[in-house]
């Protein structure tokens, strides 16, 4: 199973010898996948799926056309490329045409764990028997789920340009209720290795949430100072990030756009002590040495169809990663390029890329907690959906765990709530941090993030709700 | 040949899924160059084919599932004996062997009523279409860009059971749209979205939906969008249009009342439900004239197949009737949990690298057995908000607190809508919401709401369905500004 850099070059190499057309992408990319997953202290589904997807994009000078495909036999790979020229005749030209990339120096980015790609269903079972048997012990009703990935990725022209990127991926997620129903806990944790996350202590800590969070008391909804758990703060930054793309706010289209026109590229907007970065080589969450989609465009076999989904991955498709300091201390450092972009506003083209991370400061979780006079504990945030794009007003709501604090320590459980409010003006009310750490992975969210725990003044929850 | 390989191997049941898929998107943007202020059109022609099989056993009483998109006699052999083995690990977490719900065998086949497949319309008239709509909409002064696509994609789905099952679909979706957006620099947004119904259909779905001749209207009306004074917030009365009250009720009632969720099998992702079992048949979620079916036989809608993924043929049933909770949405492994015998035929995997499980059917709202009409609705109401299309959208974890925003909003006073207003978002809670519903449009009126993009699960699916409904009124809702 699996692909070494000659193996995948070769099918590249195999699949642009058919191309006619003045020039040809090739995206590959193999994926190996493995489950387990727990719920309501049953396991329930369990499985493991190999699946590969072959994009090649044709393209002449002014039109592009694209055809994705998973067979492999020599008159699969011909018709497919001659379907990506059939495209490509069909298609209207392109006024923002980017000629393909020459060859690029991708960088080395260590990111493929043998014993992950290797873990069998007795492997993942380890953590999920620890979930069970902590749940059954304290008679809650527990979740858990671990997945593996693995994958083997590869990029290519006509232009000789190549690239090639092994990785493994792990994550654990726990969520725990206490048997009323009135107690909900939740934790997770993700790393290239899967021997490196302490399923133990996640879903332990899932159960001191639920069984702490039990029996919440009312609480109004208002303004609040928040200690905002890593993962809470995690999940309010890609709606964020969204927003520094240079031709989002050169459009007028973002908090980092001027009135009537420009940006605020160089403008201090935020505090000395918020710096956001993005760093493809961070050991503890890497990612793929070139920039934009890796092959999985839209539709393919998932069972929902989307339509366009902007102009992110082509846009950026095959440029080298670099760490990038987007807000270096209070200043917007950067904001994203694509590559047509950089020829309109004459810079150099900006990837996002790599794994988002946030400085903190030197203490832990408990220390933000002991310097609140009254405030509230999030665990994580649910179902986060921009208001406005236009200053980034995000509502979501509280999920597995609030506590209210007084005097430095926490009182007791409350119930959730509805927030109205924008990662912008969070970033401004920053009062103290924790030492950065790494997230989870969660589906349809967020990816792992290195950021602290956070206490922000001034958090607006708009409503109560009645979930637990 | 997988069906006898897994019996062999130990598993009590196995289901062998192989499936091709093909998918096809083209997209136009059209917007202004930052230099010259030129009108750039940028278009995307992409096609996708894919091929693969899913096999599921029940080995020891437990699930296993193993899947590849290489479809060959020595690969197959190989995920069977995976499987098997997953399910032999995973047999000793378990309290108790699944049981599957009884289902009659059949050998059958079914395939979306289709008049002109999309496949075979050139990409080059696609995008014709696509840049007329562009071309009209941007001669409205004020209008800043335009986005359009065709997204389109067949399921041709094998499936083969240990029941003695043979069932071969193929399931065509179809949804197109455009967008126009209105800026005012460094200030303000908005944008205007023309959806036409999602649908199981052919192409004959697109050219019905005269998108050219609404291209200057949505154009006009992002631009009074953009000028629209903000909403005062406060308790308003709100009539809701289909295109609109579709993803309401997507949020509030069609994943309230899935069973999954209700068992806690979804507690570690997308959430739990406050309905649950003890509330079955005796909850109050609405007033008397809210009356909810879960479907996926109605003609059209996106969740419409002949056969779920357990092999079960699919059917229409009540989930809520005269406000009052009556039915979930089930598959064949949880029918039993709850004490009922058969499933409701709610299973489905997007793929074949997928595990089937409970997915959403079509869920809708019956329309009034009266010939209510639109002005009806709003004659009713002193101060209101009458909501058009899709905003943003959040729902918490059980199905309860929501808030909802819309596409496009105009003032209700005295009886009638006047000009737009802006910045509109209401807050509810789902069994308060339904309550307050104290009319409902007749069925001249009930329009099919598709919904492309549903997300569920672990590791995540999508999942599409359709949400029917007639323009509905409801009384006395939070409504807030949102700028």
């Amino acid at each position: 199973m699996g692909w070494t850099r000659e193996q995948a070059k070769q099918l590249a190499d195999q699949i642009l010898s058919y191309s006619r057309a003045r020039d040809c992408d090739v995206r590959l990319d193999l994926v190996q996948r493995t489950h387990t997953r727990f719920a309501a202290n049953e396991v329930t589904t369990s499985g493991a799926m190999v699946d590969l997807n072959i994009s090649v994009s044709s393209r002449d000078g002014k039109r592009t056309g694209t055809l994705q495909v998973n067979e492999t036999s020599r008159e699969a790979l011909k018709k497919a490329v001659a379907r990506s020229e059939e495209l490509m005749h069909s298609a209207a030209p392109d006024a923002e045409y980017m000629e393909d990339l020459s060859p690029q120096q991708y960088p080395e980015v260590h990111a493929f764990n043998e014993e992950t790609a290797s873990a069998t269903a007795l492997d993942r079972r380890a953590g999920i028997q620890q979930a069970m048997e902590i749940s059954r012990a304290r008679k809650l009703k527990c979740s858990a789920f671990v997945q593996t990935t693995s994958r083997w990725s590869a990029i290519a022209n006509k232009r000789k340009n190549f690239g090639f990127f092994a990785s493994t991926q792990a994550t654990f997620t726990s969520t725990a209720r206490t048997q009323d129903a009135t107690g909900s806990g939740w934790a997770g944790g993700a790393s290239p290795r899967l021997l490196d996350i302490s399923t133990q202590s996640i879903v332990e800590r899932a159960a001191k949430k639920a069984e702490s969070s039990a029996n919440p008391r009312a609480l109004d909804p208002g303004k609040y100072t928040v200690v905002l758990e890593p993962q809470a703060v995690a999940d309010l930054m890609p709606n964020l990030l969204f927003s520094f793309s240079r031709r989002i706010a050169d459009q007028g289209k973002s908090f980092l756009s001027k009135p009537g026109g420009g940006n605020r590229l160089g403008e201090k907007l935020f505090p000395d002590f918020v710096t956001i970065r993005s760093d493809p080589f961070n050991a503890q969450w890497p990612a793929r040495p070139w920039a934009g989609g890796g092959g999985a465009g839209m539709g393919g076999a998932r069972g929902g169809f989307l339509g366009f989904g902007g102009f992110g991955g082509a846009a950026f498709e095959g440029l080298p990663v670099r760490k990038v300091t987007w807000i270096d201390r209070g200043v917007v450092n950067g904001l994203s390029v694509d590559r047509y972009w950089a020829t309109r506003v004459k810079v150099e083209p900006l990837p996002f890329s790599g794994t988002l991370t946030m400085e903190g400061g030197s203490g832990k979780i408990e220390d933000l907690i002991a310097g609140t006079e009254r405030g509230l504990l999030i665990t994580h945030f649910w179902y986060i959906r921009p208001v406005n794009p236009q200053n980034v007003e995000l509502t979501g709501l509280t999920r597995d765990g609030v506590w209210l604090i007084e005097k430095g320590k926490i009182a007791y459980p409350v119930n959730n709530f509805r927030f109205n409010q924008s990662p912008v003006n969070m970033l401004k009310n920053i009062e103290a941090m924790s030492e950065p750490v790494v997230t989870a992975l969660k589906d349809f969210s967020s990816s792992p993030m290195v950021v602290p725990a956070i206490r922000a003044k001034d958090f607006l929850f708009s409503s109560k709700s009645d979930a637990v | 040949m997988a069906l006898d390989r897994a019996k062999k191997a130990g598993a009590s049941y196995a289901d062998i899924r192989i499936n091709r898929y093909r998918a096809q998107v083209v997209n136009l943007r059209s917007e202004p160059d930052f230099a010259t202020g030129k009108v750039n059109h940028v278009p995307t022609a992409s096609d996708s084919e894919t091929f693969g099989f899913g096999v599921r056993v029940i080995a020891d009483g437990a699930w296993g599932f193993a899947a590849s998109y290489s479809v060959t006699e020595d690969e197959i052999a190989r995920a069977v004996k995976d499987a098997v083995e997953i399910a032999k690990a995973n047999a000793p977490l378990r309290s108790s062997p699944l049981e599957l719900a009884p289902v009659v065998a059949v050998h059958d086949t079914y395939r979306t009523p289709i008049a002109k497949d999309p496949f075979s319309v050139p990409i080059t008239d696609k995008l014709a279409l696509l840049r007329n709509v562009a071309d009209d909409a941007m001669k409205v002064s004020g209008v800043f860009s335009v986005t359009g696509f065709i997204a389109q994609r067949v399921e041709h789905r094998f499936f083969a059971s240990s029941d003695g099952s043979q069932i071969e679909q193929h399931v065509y979706q179809i949804s197109p749209e455009f967008t126009a957006t209105a800026v005012e620099k460094g200030k303000k947004q908005k944008s205007r979205t023309y959806r036409p119904h999602a649908v199981t259909a052919g192409y004959e779905a697109v050219e019905r939906a005269k998108m050219p001749s609404h291209a200057r209207r949505v154009g006009e009306e992002v631009v009074n969008h953009l000028k629209a004074p903000p909403v005062t917030p406060g308790k308003k009365d709100l009539v809701l249009l289909p295109t609109h009250l579709g993803l309401t009720i997507h949020e509030s009632i069609g994943h309230s009342t899935e069973l999954d969720r209700a068992l806690g099998y979804e507690a570690n992702v997308a959430g739990t439900s406050f309905l649950t079992p003890d509330k079955l048949g005796k909850f109050q979620v609405g007033s008397e004239i809210v009356n909810f079916k879960g479907d996926r036989i109605r003609k059209e809608s996106l969740s419409t197949c002949g056969y779920d993924d357990d092999g079960v043929k699919t059917r229409q049933f009540p989930i809520i009737q005269k406000g009052i909770f009556v039915g979930y949405q089930t598959i064949r492994d949880q029918a039993h949990l709850i004490s009922q015998k058969e499933s409701m035929g709610c299973c489905y995997a997007d793929s074949y690298d997928s595990v089937p499980f409970q997915r959403m059917p079509n869920v809708w709202l019956e329309p009034s057995s009266k010939p209510t009409t639109l002005a009806d609705l709003i004659s009713g109401v002193d101060d209101g908000v009458l909501i058009d299309g899709r905003g943003s959208y959040s729902i918490d974890h059980q199905r309860y607190n929501f808030q909802f925003g819309g596409d496009a909003f105009w003032e209700i006073k005295g009886g009638k809508a006047g000009p737009m207003i802006a910045d509109v978002a209401y807050q509810s809670r789902t069994p308060d919401f339904w309550s307050a519903c104290d009319a409902i449009g007749g069925e001249a009126l009930w329009e099919n709401i598709g919904l492309n993009a549903d997300g569920k699960g672990e590791p995540g699916q999508i999942n599409a369905m359709s949400h029917g409904c007639a323009p509905s009124r409801f009384r006395q809702i939070t409504v807030l500004r949102t700028a």
